[in-house]
């Protein structure tokens, strides 16, 4: 299954004119999430010289260097690492992600392309055959998935709805309430989350995301919920409201399939991000490194207008598969070669 | 009872949520990659069996529940009231059938296994995941039905019934798993 998925993810692209490139897996400089920890190790040569190296969190630093030398178009399908996560159903530490950056575009024509590019994987994996109708799991009539029981619609257009609009709907929070940090948090009380002297907007806001909102969204079919607050999208454009980014992200069936971007062009504020996330990974203790300054140098010879995702590729196949866990689509999970000590 | 924080939930441990006793069934920790830590749980409602899925922040104090474990013997049942004994004390205890899930079919006199109880009432069990019973009433297996059902059902001496392979015969001590039912081995 996991082949035959990723033959028609590379099919798909293929056709439609983009690159598939190869990125480095042993990097000076990883990408700067605050919030994700990395893989170190050191590359040593015959003399004795010694330098800091990481495994990537992301494909994506060395995708827009790509995309600034004018590649066009481009999608890879690599691993990336993330380390200090716990083990769980939907992550494991070495995983296979698939980035694709569609240019010229922006975050819509990426939402266009990953609608055609689910169609075509699920035609691939069902083609048409007599026999498929009825008692299969899946209906290839109506695009509908099955997956652990229940029927997920992948037809265009899939449901799309802004932040702003799901913390209404489904949270009862206006826009004035969810950007002001007392506000949120005066709401998060009431709600009966625990609140402290220490509490964020930023851990209210996901707390009350993974709670209210995420279980409500991609039930009957993929939703995608776009226009994210500028502060949860480091290396996103804004949007034409200036307190939100461009950016979206897809869940379905309870898993969040792929995060995308109108990708950041502007290296001055890219810098100013990138060190602004950098200060945070020291105050929360986590592995420092110095700034990819490659990366800004190339977004200063022009990015051209992008638009750019991340799709975790062990979950779209488990999602094809229909298995519960990631684990499962995997020859080789990583708690099976790093047992837990009992 | 002890405040943790949510960061250190395991599956299997005991927690009070919205004042209920409750088995942590599953305790997922994820980042959503711009954001900090939260712990994605199900747990389960130990006196009702309801469930609930909740996401903590990680820092979140979640008050533990102290859960005593004591190893019972099967007594004798009596309607859907079951009754054990403390080997070591000899006290004797009333457990209600539901906390079996269905594997009480399996209770054989003087089986031994670990309850949870929580403030004086048994809220789960261990029970063990294979018994060794005796083969009460089997069929000697007929030429015909070798080709296509090379198994046969048999009564077991707690009275269910349960499949085997052609060659078990009345009488004989048979291993069988009690979350699948099924026949493991001969003992």
């Amino acid at each position: 299954m996991r082949e035959q998925v990723i033959d028609a993810i590379r099919a798909y692209f293929k056709g439609r004119g983009f690159h598939e490139v190869e990125v480095p897996l042993l990097l000076p400089t990883p990408s700067t999430e605050p919030f994700l920890e990395v893989f170190k190790t050191e590359l040593k040569d015959d003399q004795g010289n010694r330098w800091e190296a990481f495994l990537p969190s992301s494909p994506e630093f060395a995708l827009k260097k790509l995309l600034s030398a004018g590649s066009g178009s481009i999608f890879t399908i690599t691993k990336s690492f993330r380390n200090g996560e716990g083990q769980s159903s939907r992550h494991n530490p070495e995983f296979t992600i698939l980035e694709w950056y569609h240019t010229p575009g922006d975050y819509m024509t990426v939402a266009e392309d990953f609608e055609g590019l689910m169609r075509f994987v699920f035609k691939s994996l069902n083609p048409a055959r007599s026999d498929l109708a009825g008692s299969s799991r899946n209906s290839l009539q109506g695009l509908t998935l099955g997956y652990q029981g229940k029927k997920y619609g992948l037809k265009s257009p899939w449901e799309r709805i802004r932040v702003v609009e799901a913390f209404q709907k489904y949270a009862g929070i206006d826009t004035e309430t969810m950007l002001d940090e007392q506000k949120l948090i005066g709401v998060g009380k009431k709600k009966g989350y625990q609140v402290s002297e220490q509490t964020t907007w930023e851990e209210i806001w996901n707390q009350i995301m993974a709670n209210e909102i995420e279980p409500k969204l991609g039930t009957k079919g993929p939703t995608i919920l776009y226009d994210y607050p500028i502060t949860q999208a480091a290396l996103a454009k804004k949007a034409k409201d200036p307190r939100f980014a461009q950016r979206w992200e897809v869940f379905m069936a309870g898993l969040e399939l792929g995060n995308c971007f109108s990708e950041l062009t502007d290296p001055i504020e890219q810098e100013a991000r990138c060190k602004a996330d950098l200060a945070e990974r020291k105050c929360l203790g986590k592995t420092e490194f110095p700034m990819d300054s490659d990366f800004i140098e190339a977004l200063k010879m022009g990015m051209p207008e992008t638009g750019g995702i991340a799709v975790g590729v062990d979950r779209l196949v488990a999602l094809f598969a229909d298995v519960p866990d990631i684990a499962d689509t995997l020859f080789f999970p990583v708690g099976e070669m790093f047992p837990q000590e009992l | 009872m002890t405040l943790i924080k949510a960061n250190q939930l395991k599956t299997g441990m005991f927690v009070l949520y919205k004042d209920q006793p409750c088995a942590v069934v599953k305790c997922e920790f994820y980042f959503p990659g711009k954001g900090s830590a939260f712990a994605r749980t199900k747990m389960k409602n130990v006196k009702t069996g309801n469930v609930y899925e909740y996401t903590f922040k990680s820092n979140d104090m979640v008050e533990s529940v102290d859960i005593e474990t004591t190893e019972l013997q099967y007594l004798y049942q009596d309607g859907e009231t079951f009754y054990f004994m403390n080997p070591r004390t000899f006290d004797q205890f009333e457990v209600p059938g539901k906390i079996f899930e269905g594997k009480e079919k399996y209770l054989l006199s003087e089986m031994k296994m670990f309850f949870n109880y929580y403030e004086g009432e048994a809220i789960g069990v261990r029970f063990p995941l294979k018994v060794t019973v005796k083969v009460s009433e089997a069929q000697e297996a007929s030429a015909g039905n070798t080709v296509n059902a090379p198994k046969k059902p048999v009564i077991i001496e707690t009275g269910v019934e349960v499949l085997v392979p052609l060659f078990v015969k009345e009488g004989e001590m048979i291993i069988v798993d009690t979350e699948t039912g099924e026949y493991v081995s001969r003992a």
